[in-house]
């Protein structure tokens, strides 16, 4: 019982270095993806040190807290993954190496408490840690290239907590018309932020298949697959904007 | 191997009955939510397309977690019938349950959140009518739901590592590949319940983590609206853990076949390598059949459409088949006595091979493109869960109320029941059908022609359905409080 245990804490001693690496490099700049994957590796060695650590006599009853604390623990981390552009943890070294600590901390709980709930457990839920990095790798706080458009010009008034520096800091360009907004926010998805047409149909040139008053009227009660967002998501008003927006694609 | 200990009989039963209840009462509070959704759709009363979103989004979060709830206590009891559990952990997990709903039901009554569970992302931030506090409510309540969830599959799963020796043990793998070895050594496989356990709690735990990825990530955007979210990704992940957990609930609610139905027949269901084989299949593929949701994504890759349509015949088809057949041979000539219990069970039987054709059906390619937006959608996931997974309950809850107090039903109530709850069913979810082969779109709030009469069968049927279960609540009733007997039914 013992050799595990010391392995596994060589492992966390290793990890935890390996987190402080923001420490000797400075501020760095990776993109997104690739910092969660660094993400991912650290929370297999936590992850791993925390199941070596955690091995105990399967036989004495466990409490239930341990299950709680290794199902909570990759939420966590994953909280700390938190991919923000104005992140103080992201711009100063120091700060950058205590969120890693944290990270290898809720990797090395999570497998951990796993163990000391019962054996075998560890495993998975020091796994459930190393997936949500690996998976957060690929979506969470990357954007396709369609929705960068569709982020410059959110309501900032719809979101919670939302600063003028936070919503501001997105990189739009100049400011563009209510219709434009409303196509970006309700339309773009289907159709392609500048109408090229994505699962729904090519807008482009629509002026020479509807003019104004018919794009209201298909906007206002349109015919299945589209969804029909008057008026219990636009007003009269927004319509005929976001139709002026089209007529312009 | 012999099991460490075994968990008081008393203990497990109150832990399952307080799960099944509280899953049942949370079942006919969304049934109302769903008659008067199809009420309106019908045009027999107006209900304002906000207020039809928001209970939308209500049915669908509450059917899926009181199916979960009903079919994680049966599955609890059974296993704990076979190795110690801890029923704090149980009621634990129950807290969190509880928890979840109350925060959703908060987002829906208050909030008027309308974006449903598989909303799909700028949803639920953009285009919305509710305020972003409800938002987050609902983005909460569905985290803690899953929590709940996963804190479940975490006990069940170490449990059943302790008592078969590792994972290996679990799912009987000496047992396929070293048949003879293994029976030489007059070893035993887990019974069939612990496949549909130990399947439950494994693909449960990778859902569950899959959920949790978008739902933090989905919180942090709520919180940081300059957090990007790619929507595909999204798209991915709500539906690996949606509709792994939806399918997981019929695949709980069967352990009460493998159980309930011996006691019927006074005939064992045994393990066999089949059997063994059919679960592997669904351990491994129901994770990946979810890209069917998936097939009109034009940025999916191609590659994943096809093994998604692989993965879903082959999560779904091996194990319906041998489990039917296993059933259909259990009941054979067995002499068994239709009391409600064998009635409901294997009544669900016919739901579950009639829904799962139909999901089948819409899974595959060809049919998926004109399917898919339809109502075919809802008919065939009611079908898998009102005339399989809540008869397979009911079948359960019956078995042990007879066999409990060693009486059952007279004819009239069974017939009533049956009716009620099957006949109805059945023509619910005709008008589903009919109306998605005839191309009404799904999630609207306003159905075109031939939408609001065939809805009209519907709400006829989901009534029937209504006035069946208050029949089978007043006979679960009267069963319960008759004393306790020594003498099967």
């Amino acid at each position: 019982m013992r050799r595990p245990r010391v392995v596994g804490l060589v492992v966390l001693g290793v990890a935890v270095l390996v987190a402080g690496l923001p420490l000797l490099r400075g501020p760095i700049e990776l993109p997104v993806t690739q910092h969660h994957l660094l993400h991912a590796a650290l929370l297999v060695g936590a992850a791993l040190a925390g199941v070596l650590c955690g091995r105990r006599d399967a036989l004495r009853r466990a409490s239930p807290a341990w299950i709680v604390l290794a199902m909570i623990a990759p939420i966590l981390a994953m909280l700390l993954m938190w991919p923000s552009a104005y992140s103080f943890f992201e711009q100063h070294p120091a700060g950058h190496a205590f969120e890693h600590v944290g990270i290898v901390a809720c990797g090395f709980l999570a497998g951990f408490a796993g163990e000391r709930f019962a054996a075998g457990v560890g495993w998975a839920t020091g796994g459930s840690a190393v997936l949500m990095a690996l998976l957060a790798a690929f979506g969470f706080g990357v954007a396709p290239p369609t929705a960068v458009p569709i982020a410059a010009v959110a309501e900032p008034s719809l979101q919670p907590g939302a600063s003028g520096r936070r919503n501001t800091g997105a990189s739009s360009p100049a400011q563009p018309s209510h219709g434009a907004m409303i196509y970006a926010t309700n339309c773009a998805v289907c159709h392609g932020t500048a109408g090229e047409g994505v699962s729904g149909p090519s807008l482009k040139d629509e002026r020479t298949r509807k003019n104004l008053r018919q794009t209201i009227e298909w906007i206002e009660n349109p015919a299945p697959p589209m969804p029909k967002f008057y008026p219990a998501v636009l007003t009269a008003a927004d319509v005929r904007a976001v139709a002026t927006y089209v007529q312009t694609l | 191997m012999k099991p460490l200990s075994v968990t008081l009989p008393a203990i497990g039963l109150r832990v399952m009955w307080t799960y099944i209840a509280t899953g049942l009462a949370i079942f006919l509070l969304m049934l109302l939510v769903g008659i008067s959704m199809r009420g309106s759709q019908a045009g027999w009363w107006t209900i304002e397309p906000g207020t039809f979103y928001s209970l939308l989004s209500l049915h669908g979060i509450g059917m899926l977690t009181a199916m979960v709830v009903a079919g994680l206590g049966t599955l609890w009891y059974l296993v704990s019938r076979e190795t110690g559990l801890d029923a704090r952990v149980a009621y634990l997990a129950y807290a969190f349950f509880v928890a979840g709903v109350a925060c959703v039901i908060v987002s829906i009554v208050p909030g008027h959140y309308g974006a449903l569970w598989s909303m799909l992302y700028p949803l639920p931030f953009t285009g919305t009518y509710w305020p972003t506090w409800a938002t987050g409510a609902w983005l909460v309540g569905t985290a803690l739901v899953m929590l709940g969830f996963m804190i479940w599959c975490g006990q069940i799963l170490g449990a059943l590592l302790a008592r078969y020796g590792g994972l290996g043990g679990v799912l009987a793998v000496d047992y396929v590949l070293h048949n003879r070895a293994f029976a030489k050594l007059d070893h035993e496989p887990p019974p069939p319940q612990i496949f549909a356990a130990a399947i439950t709690a494994i693909d449960g735990l990778i859902a569950g983590t899959a959920g949790l990825t978008v739902g933090v990530a989905l919180i942090v955007r709520w919180l940081d609206p300059t957090v990007a979210i790619d929507p595909l990704w999204a798209k991915n992940l709500t539906y690996l853990f949606g509709h792994t957990f939806a399918n997981l609930t019929m695949y709980m609610a069967v352990a009460g076949i493998y159980v309930g139905l011996p006691i019927c027949t006074r005939r064992a269901y045994h393990t066999s390598v089949p059997l063994v084989l059919a679960w592997w299949g669904t351990l491994l593929f129901v994770i990946i059949a979810y890209f069917h949701h998936l097939y009109m994504d034009f940025v999916q890759a191609e590659s994943l459409k096809l093994v998604g349509e692989l993965a879903s015949f082959l999560a779904a088809i091996p194990v319906v088949v041998i489990t039917v057949y296993g059933a259909v041979l259990l009941v054979h000539r067995s002499g068994m006595r239709w009391t409600l219990g064998s009635m409901f069970l294997f009544t669900g039987l016919i739901g579950w091979v009639v829904g799962g054709a139909a999901a089948v059906l819409d899974s595959t390619i060809p049919f998926n493109v004109d399917l898919h937006n339809t109502l075919w959608v809802p008919a065939h996931f009611h079908t898998y869960l009102l005339e399989g997974v809540v008869l397979f309950t009911l079948g359960w809850v019956f078995v042990n109320l007879e066999q409990r107090a060693g009486a059952s039903s007279g004819a009239l109530i069974r017939w009533l029941a049956g009716l009620g709850v099957f006949g109805g069913g059945a023509l619910f979810v005709l008008g589903f059908y009919i109306a998605g082969a005839a191309g009404v779109p799904r999630r609207y709030a306003v159905e075109p022609p031939p939408g609001p009469y065939l809805a009209g069968i519907a709400t006829v049927g989901a009534i029937l359905v209504l006035v069946g279960l208050l029949v089978v609540a007043y006979e679960a009733l009267r069963l319960a409080r008759l004393p306790r007997s020594e003498v099967a039914p």
